[in-house]
C-alpha cells in the first residue's frame, strides 16, 4: 500500500470521472431537442411533405428510435473508441478536425504554460521576499494589471496597435509558415503575451501570500540560524511549503484559463485552434463537433486534476497516501 | 470524529447555549427572517397577483418590472446586510481596527470608492437614468473632448469644425453605431455586471466554503464523497458545461448566473478545506472540542472565522472572474443578447476600431478598473484581516 498503489487508484478514479461526465452529456443531449430533427421538419414543411414523417424518417436514420440503454451503449462506447462522429459543416471526420486543431493550439500553449509556471512561483517567491520594496511593488503592479485587464480586450489593443498602427505583427494568423521558424514566433509572441500576462497574475499573487506566511516561520529561522544560505533556505525551505496550496490553484486557474482563454485568444487573434473549432461549430449547429471539442477540454481537464493530486502528494510528504 | 466517542458532549446543542446569553443574537435572526418573509410576499405577490406582462410595481406607479434575477439580487443583498456589514456595524472596536489597516492601502481605498461608485450605479442607475434608445441618425457621436472625420457621422450634436464631429456633454463617452448613449449602455452594464458577480459568487462562497470546511472537519467517508464530486466538478469546465447548455437548451442571464455560482463552488471548497485542515489540528479547535461544542458550533463559530481570511480572498478572486466570464461570453455573442453587458458593447466596437475606438475602449476599461479594484480590495482585505501573515512577514 504505497505510493503505487495510490497512483493505481487516483488513474482509475480519473476513468470513472471522464465515464460520469461523458454520460452526463449524454443526459444534456438526450434530453434536449435535436436540431437535426427540427430542421428535417422545418425543411420538410417548407418542401410541402409532412413534417412529422420527415422528423421519424431522420430519428431512424440516427437511431434514435432505439430503446435508451441502447443509444447509451452505443454512445459511451462510440466516444472510448474514438469514433465521434462525422462534422457536417467541416465535411471531415471529428476526430480529424480535433486533432488538425490540437496543433494550432498546443503552438502557443506550451510556451504559455512553461512561461507561466516557472515564472510565476519565482517572481512571487522574490516578491515576498522583499516585501514592501519598490521591486515587491513593481511585480504586485504588474500582477495585477495583467490579472485584471481581459484578456481579449488587450488582445484586441495590442492587434490595434502593432497590427494596425504600427504593422509590426501580421493581422491574420498564418498557418503557411513551419512550426519552429522566425515567422510563427513572431505572429504567436503577442499571443502568448496577453496569456502570460493574464495568468502569471494570479499565481505570483497567491506564491507571494503564501510564502509570506512561511517567511518568518520558525523552521526558516532555525535554518538561517544554522548558517543555511539564502538561496537554500528559498529554495527548500520556503518554496516548498508554498508549492502545496499552489499547486491545487494553479492547475486549477491555468485549467479554466486554457478553457477560456483558448476560445477569447483564437477568435481574436484568427488562430484556427481548439477554441475557435468550438465557437464555430455552436455557431453552425454542428452537433459532433460541439460534443468532441468539449470533450476533448474536459479530458484535458481530467488529466490536469490528477497530474495535480499526484503533484500533491509528492511535494508535501505530509500527507498519507496509506488511507485514500 | 474526535467527540463520537463521547455521546454525552455531543449531545449538548452548544448554540442554545451560547445564544442564552446575548439577545442580539436572536434580533438579527428576527430579523433577517422579517426582511426575508417581507422579500416571499412581494415575489409571491409578483406571481401571484401582479398579471403577466404588467410592471410588478405598476400599482404604485413604478413601471419596473422586476426580474428573477432582481429577486435573487435582492436576496444576496439582504445577505451580505446581514452576514456582513451588520456584523461590522456591532463589532464597533473591529471595524475600527480592520479599517484602520484596511486605510494604509490607499489604492485599495482607492478601489473601495469606486467599486461604490460601480455599485450605486448598478442599483439604482437604471431606476434613475432611462434606458439607452437607438437613434440611428446620432451614430458614432464621439466621445466629449473628441473628435470624428464628418464622413462617419450622420447628424453632429455638438459643433462642426474643419471637417470634424466634436463631443459635447450630451454624449460624454459618445455613442455606438446605432446611436445609443455609451454612458447609459455602461450604467446598465453595470447592473448586470454586479448581479453576475454578486449573486454567482454569494452562491460559489456559502456553497464552497460549507464543503470545504465540513470535509475537512468531518474527514472519512463524507470528505471522501464530497472531495471525489469535488473532482468531477472540477474536470467539467463551468464554461464548457454553460456552452453545451446553451447549444442544447439556449439559456440567459439567469441561467448564465445559476451555472456560476452551482457548478464553480470547486476551487473554493477546496482551498478552504486546506486551509481548515490545518485550522483543525491548532490549540483553540481542540479545546473547543473538548469543552463539549458541537460539530456544528465547532464550524461555524471557531473553523469559519478562522478560515475566513482564505474565504474571502477567494471571493475577492471570484467576481472579477464570473464578471470575466460574462464578458467573454458576450463578446463571443454566446451571452444573453437581449441586456447591454460590458463585454457585448466592446464586441460591437471591434468593427470600427480604427476610427471610433470609444465604443470598445470606454466598457473595456470600466471592465478593467472594476476587475482590478476587487484585486486591490482583496490584497488589502487579506492584510487587514489576517494580521498575523503580515506580523510574520514584517518581524
Amino acid at each position: 500500500m504505497g505510493l503505487g498503489w495510490y497512483i493505481a487508484r487516483r488513474v482509475a478514479w480519473s476513468f470513472v470521472v471522464t465515464f460520469i461526465i461523458v454520460s452526463v452529456t449524454w443526459g444534456l443531449l438526450t434530453a434536449a431537442p435535436n436540431p437535426e430533427v427540427q430542421q428535417a421538419a422545418q425543411q420538410a414543411a417548407m418542401a410541402g411533405d409532412n413534417p412529422a414523417e420527415a422528423q421519424d424518417r431522420v430519428r431512424q436514420l440516427r437511431g434514435l428510435d432505439r430503446p435508451l440503454y441502447e443509444q447509451y451503449i452505443g454512445y459511451m462506447t462510440n466516444i472510448y473508441t474514438l469514433n465521434w462522429g462525422w462534422s457536417d459543416s467541416r465535411a471531415q471526420p471529428v476526430t480529424e478536425a480535433v486533432t488538425e486543431a490540437l496543433y494550432y493550439t498546443v503552438q502557443y500553449s506550451v510556451p504559455w504554460t512553461l512561461l507561466v509556471v516557472t515564472l510565476g512561483p519565482l517572481v512571487g517567491l522574490y516578491s515576498s521576499a522583499n516585501q514592501y520594496s519598490w521591486k515587491d511593488h513593481l511585480a504586485t503592479g504588474f500582477a495585477f494589471f495583467g490579472y485584471a485587464i481581459p484578456n481579449f480586450f488587450f488582445g484586441i489593443i495590442l492587434l490595434l496597435i502593432f497590427g494596425v498602427e504600427l504593422g509590426w505583427i501580421p493581422i491574420t494568423y498564418n498557418t503557411d509558415v513551419p512550426v519552429f521558424s522566425v515567422e510563427n514566433a513572431i505572429q504567436l509572441a503577442v499571443p502568448v503575451f496577453v496569456l502570460v500576462t493574464g495568468s502569471i497574475g494570479g499565481i505570483m499573487r497567491v506564491s507571494r501570500n503564501e510564502s509570506s506566511e512561511y517567511m518568518n516561520a520558525d523552521f526558516v529561522k532555525t535554518a538561517r540560524a544554522k548558517g543555511v544560505s539564502t538561496f537554500r533556505i528559498y529554495a527548500r525551505h520556503v518554496l516548498r511549503p508554498t508549492m502545496v496550496p499552489l499547486s491545487t490553484t494553479m492547475v486549477a486557474q491555468l485549467l479554466a484559463l486554457f478553457t477560456g482563454s483558448s476560445i477569447l485568444v483564437e477568435v481574436v487573434f484568427s488562430i484556427p485552434g481548439l477554441g475557435r473549432l468550438l465557437f464555430r461549430a455552436i455557431v453552425a449547429q454542428d452537433t459532433s463537433v460541439v460534443l468532441g471539442t468539449s470533450l476533448f477540454f474536459v479530458f484535458v481537464a481530467t488529466i490536469g486534476n490528477l497530474l495535480q493530486d499526484l503533484v500533491y502528494t509528492v511535494l508535501d510528504p505530509r500527507i498519507s497516501f496509506d488511507e485514500r | 470524529m474526535a467527540t463520537e466517542d463521547s455521546p454525552r458532549f455531543d449531545t449538548v446543542d452548544w448554540d442554545e447555549i451560547t445564544s442564552g446569553g446575548g439577545r442580539e443574537v436572536t434580533k438579527s435572526l428576527v430579523a433577517l427572517g422579517a426582511s426575508l418573509a417581507g422579500l416571499a410576499a412581494l415575489l409571491l405577490y409578483d406571481y401571484v397577483v401582479v398579471p403577466d406582462r404588467t410592471a410588478t410595481f405598476a400599482a404604485v406607479g413604478w413601471g419596473y418590472d422586476v426580474t428573477k434575477l432582481d429577486w435573487l439580487l435582492a436576496l444576496s443583498l439582504l445577505f451580505v446586510a446581514f452576514y456582513g456589514a451588520l456584523p461590522l456595524y456591532r463589532n464597533e472596536r473591529m471595524t475600527r481596527y480592520y479599517w484602520k489597516e484596511f486605510k494604509k492601502n490607499r489604492p485599495a481605498v482607492a478601489s473601495l470608492v469606486f467599486l461604490a461608485v460601480v455599485f450605486v450605479g448598478g442599483v439604482f442607475g437604471p431606476l434613475v437614468i432611462s434606458s439607452p434608445e437607438s437613434e440611428l441618425l446620432r451614430q458614432f457621436q464621439p466621445p466629449v473632448f473628441m473628435e470624428i472625420p464628418q464622413n462617419y457621422v450622420i447628424e453632429c450634436v455638438g459643433e462642426r469644425a474643419a471637417g470634424v464631429c466634436r463631443g459635447t456633454w450630451q454624449h460624454p463617452l459618445g455613442t455606438t453605431p446605432d446611436g445609443r448613449d455609451i454612458f447609459k449602455m455602461i450604467v446598465y452594464g453595470m447592473q448586470i455586471s454586479m448581479k453576475v458577480g454578486l449573486i454567482a459568487t454569494l452562491m460559489a462562497v456559502v456553497i464552497g466554503a460549507s464543503v470545504g470546511t465540513v470535509s475537512a472537519y468531518a474527514g472519512g467517508m463524507v470528505d471522501e464523497v464530497l472531495m471525489r464530486y469535488v473532482d468531477i466538478q472540477q474536470s467539467f469546465p463551468t464554461l464548457v458545461l454553460y456552452l453545451l447548455i446553451i447549444y442544447t437548451w439556449g439559456g440567459g442571464l439567469f441561467t448564465m448566473v445559476l451555472l456560476f455560482g452551482l457548478f464553480s463552488w470547486e476551487g473554493t471548497a477546496r482551498y478552504v478545506r486546506s486551509n481548515a485542515l490545518s485550522k483543525s489540528e491548532e490549540e483553540y479547535m481542540k479545546a473547543s472540542r473538548l469543552s463539549g461544542a458541537g460539530t456544528y458550533h465547532t464550524i461555524r463559530r471557531h473553523l469559519i472565522p478562522n478560515t475566513a481570511s482564505s474565504i474571502i480572498t477567494d471571493a475577492t478572486l471570484l467576481i472579477p472572474a464570473f464578471l470575466l466570464a460574462e464578458a467573454q461570453l458576450s463578446f463571443l455573442g454566446l451571452g444573453d443578447t437581449s441586456v447591454a453587458s460590458w463585454g457585448q458593447l466592446i464586441s460591437v466596437g471591434r468593427d470600427h476600431l480604427s476610427y471610433a475606438p470609444w465604443i470598445t475602449l470606454a466598457p473595456g476599461l470600466v471592465l478593467f478598473l472594476t476587475i482590478l479594484a476587487f484585486n486591490f480590495l482583496g490584497d488589502a482585505l487579506l492584510d487587514a484581516l489576517n494580521p498575523e501573515a503580515r506580523a510574520e512577514a514584517e518581524s
